[in-house]
């Protein structure tokens, strides 16, 4: 036996569902059905946010407010949450390798660093490609709002998120054009029909088909039923208004309509958080954008029951310095951030995790951005460990080195 | 063999070779001149591909693929030499042409015309990477143009690798954007093993951190060849003593005093500074972290080719001595990273030659000459080494002139074949002509402008094009300290820097025509803002061939909902002058499929044109090419 024999048959021979043994499973009394990632690109400021339990001059000017349990104390940009701390897990010992948002962005979505011989599939492509089945209408990776939108990495573009950059919108060209009639529509769907046979004769390949039932493919996601998950002019106004009218409040009222709907991932990007410069006059804003939505979807996914079966994750690339910088903004500090979890059993209304008192770095019960991904992977009821090869061959498993902190949950 | 043929070779032979101009070697910004190569006898080249396929094809005793007709001849080399459909117009002009060597006519014609120098180039940035790299690579706007530069001069493909591979100093200035290959890479080991995959057609990367699992290549033959390029490395700041001593005061003053006015500061001596130092040493350590039995951890390795013969160094320190010195340490620079630059692209390197023709076989013919375009070996000649032989040799003859080589199989009998559908149950052999396959994104896309308007390349660079960068690189070349700190307070920002001097490096280069007539190559450096043609598969050039050629929905919802041709097209110009249904019917399928109608498609007469247009655009035969 050569030595690609050999690797070949190991692989074969090793080859296993991703999904975690009976034991494993066993021992998980919840399960988490969906994902909803919220995702603030730029690098949130933990000492403007979650992490007040630090040196005085580390908070800047923040001040802190209490929350609605005993022990747990939030900056005063987010009232609201301050008031359903009683649903969220908050990890304030996140670390990463990275300085730089292009090579952070890449490793909290990835868990691995970048390199420019292999692109690796984000988490959501991960469960997108695990955990979908035949039964399903709707793709199991969905983009909201703009920012990278999913990347499928070395796996089929297949499994790369579908991108709604408007919630308002929804999904691009999903509607038929204005100008075409129904019957019009039909009508042209029977000559594509024609042309396409009478060109497969002599021409129909693996490709020509591939095409020719992805239009089918198409046209059914137009015609589902289901579509109209994606439209927010259909839900309930009780629901609705449980949120204001911001895009980013419009995006997480459409990832709770998703989840609900049974789509297992569902990233909302929130950017905007890289305050060098001005952080006192330009951040309040943005935090108050995170405020509502989240607290709004919060108790949206209450209300329906869904908060059981879906893991709510907010991360960011890195964090910020303790020092406020001569330009009253705050710089980049990958070592002790700030993330949270809510549903699915997590332990809430705790902080796990804390970062040296002076901030400089992440000190107890320490996680790594791969250990946070595969805790995610993990409480799907996938192995983190479970591995895929690129074009060429290489092995990568889903988490990199991450191992599931188990104990954040209940 | 038949007289049209006959003289098809004889015609393109005298054109190629009429189009040279003597050598002479090409000044940093001097752009738009052709570099020379040697008169060559293309016609004899095509004979000797068609001679070894009939051979090998009567060997099989397979039979010959019929000759296609002139439509599909005009769609197919419209396609893979410019990189669109024909118009109308041009498609009328080729059937109506009754040279007996029109064909080859229009080969030597698309080859030497701005079409191609759009195809082309999307062809290399794809290969080469051309992308924004965070702070490496700020502005790939200057490697775009060196590109661009390249095709338009047809600069024989050794030497341009040979430039790319041994690139070094300021990223910004205007004609030295081969710099970007190097620049682009956040790694110099991963830049090595794109090196090696790049230019010949092999995949080591896996023995950056282990032995290579099934090939024969180890970590230590990995850090060998690393040694040819150790202490290469890029620097975007001034070197430290310059820093010191000329920005160092100012820097700190601006930094206390205001955020965009220090970071308009630093960025734009970036522009003037970002450098690639360093030019080998001939010595690397092995890693860290190395665990294998023929060496530990920091040991000096000298450099050493994978295959061949080993250039000649001209080292300045013995092993020994650096052996005895820290291991931080890898000796003085000899110009090593030339060295290799010799080796990878000479003609006696196995693997460059080969790699190159397998990659544009592959482009132009759709089907593996020899192997996957990142997967070759050394011992690998595909399944017809002869032909294999005789390409290289081809490409060895005409100097690596990219255009002999493209001519010679396009004027041949075999590129003039029927296509052939790669089922799961091919015939034998299927070198003998071209694979049916989807167009590339770029094609789709800018043939919808072969629909719009009569001169689709009319917006084609024809010269150096300024860019924010180069421009200020170039403006600031007597800035003094003062100079630059007065830009900076005055600046607008950091987002609003780089706008500035766009908008100025626009004027400079005066009109570029109207966007939604610029083919997608004009984007250059940002063509992530074509929306349309990453939809459609374009590589984000993360990778190495990365484009792809498959569905989604998403592009499938954007083909039937969202694609308009504009009221003011060419083809509803056209259609208006059309007297009666038919004419109409047949504009449309000429403009869309490049053909006449089929009597079987008569019964399609009832529909409107905008119904028709549709059908037609999104179906397969508009999507592929056959």
């Amino acid at each position: 036996m050569n030595r690609k024999d050999f690797i070949y048959r190991a692989g074969m021979a090793g080859m296993s569902l991703p999904f975690l043994n009976a034991t494993g499973a066993a021992a998980q009394t919840t399960k988490a059905k969906s994902v909803i990632n919220i995702f603030l690109n730029g690098g949130l400021s933990q000492y403007d946010s979650f992490n007040v339990e630090v040196d005085k001059p580390v908070l800047g000017k923040s001040t802190i407010i209490k929350s609605n349990v005993d022990g747990v104390r939030v900056s005063n940009y987010y009232p609201k949450l301050a008031k359903q701390m009683d649903q969220l897990l908050v990890l304030n010992a996140m670390k990463t390798n990275q300085g730089a948002h292009p090579a952070g962005i890449y490793k909290m979505l990835t868990s691995y660093n970048p390199r420019s011989t292999v692109t690796h599939p984000e988490l959501g492509a991960w469960v997108n490609k695990c955990l979908t089945t035949e039964r399903d209408s709707l793709p199991n990776f969905v983009s909201i709002g703009s920012g990278r939108a999913g990347s499928a990495g070395f796996f089929p573009g297949q499994w790369a998120a579908l991108p709604v950059k408007n919630p308002d919108k929804g999904i691009d060209f999903v509607k038929r054009s204005e100008s075409v009639g129904e019957k019009a529509f039909k009508n042209r769907l029977n000559i594509l029909d024609s042309l396409n046979k009478d060109f497969a004769k002599d021409f129909g390949s693996k490709d020509t088909r591939s095409y020719v039932d992805t239009y089918a493919g198409s046209l059914k996601f137009m015609n589902s039923n289901d579509i109209d998950a994606f439209e927010l002019n259909t839900e309930n106004p009780n629901i609705v208004n449980l949120y204001d009218k911001s895009d980013f409040s419009r995006s997480c009222l459409l990832a709770g309509r998703l989840v609900e709907r049974g789509v297992r991932f569902v990233k909302v990007n929130l950017g905007g958080w890289d305050y060098h410069d001005g952080i006192y006059e330009k951040m309040p804003a943005n935090a108050n954008k995170l405020d509502s939505g989240l607290s709004s979807l919060l108790t949206h996914l209450s209300q329906k029951g869904l908060l059981e079966s879906t893991l709510m994750v907010v991360s960011t690339e890195f964090g910020r310095k303790p020092e406020v910088n001569p330009n009253r903004g705050r710089d980049h500090h990958p070592d002790g951030f700030t993330c949270l979890m809510a549903g699915a059993g997590v332990k809430a209304g705790q902080i796990y995790g804390s970062t040296s008192k002076d901030g400089k770095h992440a000190d107890q019960d320490v996680l790594d951005v791969t250990d946070f991904n595969a805790t995610i992977a993990w409480r799907l009821g996938i192995d983190p460990e479970f591995e895929e090869n690129s074009a060429s061959g290489r092995p990568f498993k889903l988490a990199n080195k991450g191992k599931a902190r188990k104990e954040l949950f209940g | 063999m038949n007289m049209r043929f006959l003289m098809t070779w004889m015609v393109v032979g005298l054109c190629v070779s009429a189009s040279r101009t003597p050598a002479a070697e090409p000044p940093a910004v001097d752009v738009g001149r052709k570099t020379a190569s040697m008169p060559v006898d293309v016609s004899t080249f095509t004979q000797e591909i068609d001679q070894l396929v009939a051979d090998e094809l009567k060997r099989l005793n397979q039979e010959q693929r019929p000759e296609i007709d002139d439509y599909t001849f005009c769609r197919r080399i419209y396609v893979d030499a410019i990189g669109r459909i024909p118009t109308i117009d041009e498609l009328d002009r080729f059937i109506t042409d009754d040279q007996p060597d029109k064909r080859a006519q229009l080969i030597d014609k698309l080859l030497n015309s701005n079409g191609y120098n759009s195809h082309w180039y999307n062809y290399w940035a794809d290969l080469l990477r051309v992308k924004d790299v965070g702070d490496k690579l700020h502005h790939s706007g200057n490697y775009s143009e060196w590109i661009k530069d390249a095709v338009r001069r047809n600069k024989p493909y050794n030497e341009m690798a040979h430039e790319l591979i041994n690139a070094s100093g300021e990223l910004y200035k205007p004609g030295n954007g081969a710099t970007g290959f190097y620049a682009r890479e956040p790694m110099p080991l991963d830049h090595l093993a794109n090196s090696v995959k790049t230019f010949m057609g092999m995949s080591i990367e896996c023995a950056q951190c282990h032995d290579h699992p099934y090939e024969d290549w180890t970590q230590q033959d990995f850090y060998k060849l690393a040694a040819f390029t150790s202490k290469t490395h890029l620097r975007v700041d001034p070197l430290p003593k310059k820093e010191k001593a000329t920005y160092a005061k100012d820097r700190r003053i601006l930094k206390q005093k205001d955020f965009d006015e220090w970071i308009v500061y630093r960025e734009s001596i970036r522009v003037k500074h970002a450098s690639i130092y360093g030019n080998g040493t001939g010595y690397m350590r092995l890693p860290h972290d190395y665990q294998y039995k023929d060496g530990k951890p920091h040991d000096v390795m000298t450099a050493d080719v994978l295959f061949g013969k080993m250039p000649t160094m001209n080292y300045q320190m013995s092993k020994e001595k650096l052996e005895s010195l820290p291991k931080n340490q890898f000796g003085p620079g000899i110009n090593a990273r030339r060295s290799m630059a010799n080796w990878m692209t000479s003609a006696e390197n196995p693997m460059f030659t080969k790699a190159t023709v397998n990659r544009l076989w592959r482009k132009i013919m759709g089907t593996e000459l020899i192997g996957q375009l990142g997967g070759l070996t050394l011992e690998a000649m595909g399944n017809h080494p002869a032909l294999t032989k005789k390409l290289i040799s081809i490409m060895k003859a005409s100097k690596y002139d990219t255009k002999v080589f493209l001519s010679a199989v396009f004027n041949s009998r075999t590129y003039q074949s029927k296509a052939l559908v790669l089922s799961d149950t091919p015939p034998p052999y299927v070198l003998d002509g071209p694979a049916v396959r989807r167009l590339e994104a770029e094609v789709i896309v800018d043939s919808f402008l072969s629909l719009k308007t009569e001169t689709p390349d009319k917006y084609v660079a024809t010269e150096f094009r300024w860019d924010g960068f180069t421009h200020f690189y170039d403006k600031s070349r007597d800035f003094t300290v003062k100079d630059f700190v007065d830009y900076s307070i005055k600046g607008p920002g950091r987002g609003r820097f780089q706008n500035r001097e766009e908008r100025e490096a626009m004027k400079r280069n005066g009109d570029m025509g109207p966007k939604e007539l610029w083919r997608v190559s004009t984007f250059g450096r940002n063509y992530k803002r074509h929306w349309m043609a990453m939809l459609l598969g374009k590589s984000n050039r993360e990778l190495i061939d990365e484009a792809n050629q498959e569905p989604d929905i998403p592009q499938i919802l954007f083909l039937m909902n969202g694609l308009g041709i504009p009221d003011d097209a060419l083809i509803y110009h056209k259609l208006s002058s059309a007297t009666n249904h038919r004419e109409k019917m047949e504009l449309i399928w000429k403009a869309i499929l490049g053909r006449l109608l089929k009597d079987s498609e008569e019964p399609l007469f009832e529909n409107t044109p905008e119904d028709l247009m549709w059908a037609l655009l999104n179906s397969n035969e508009f999507k592929f090419v056959k």
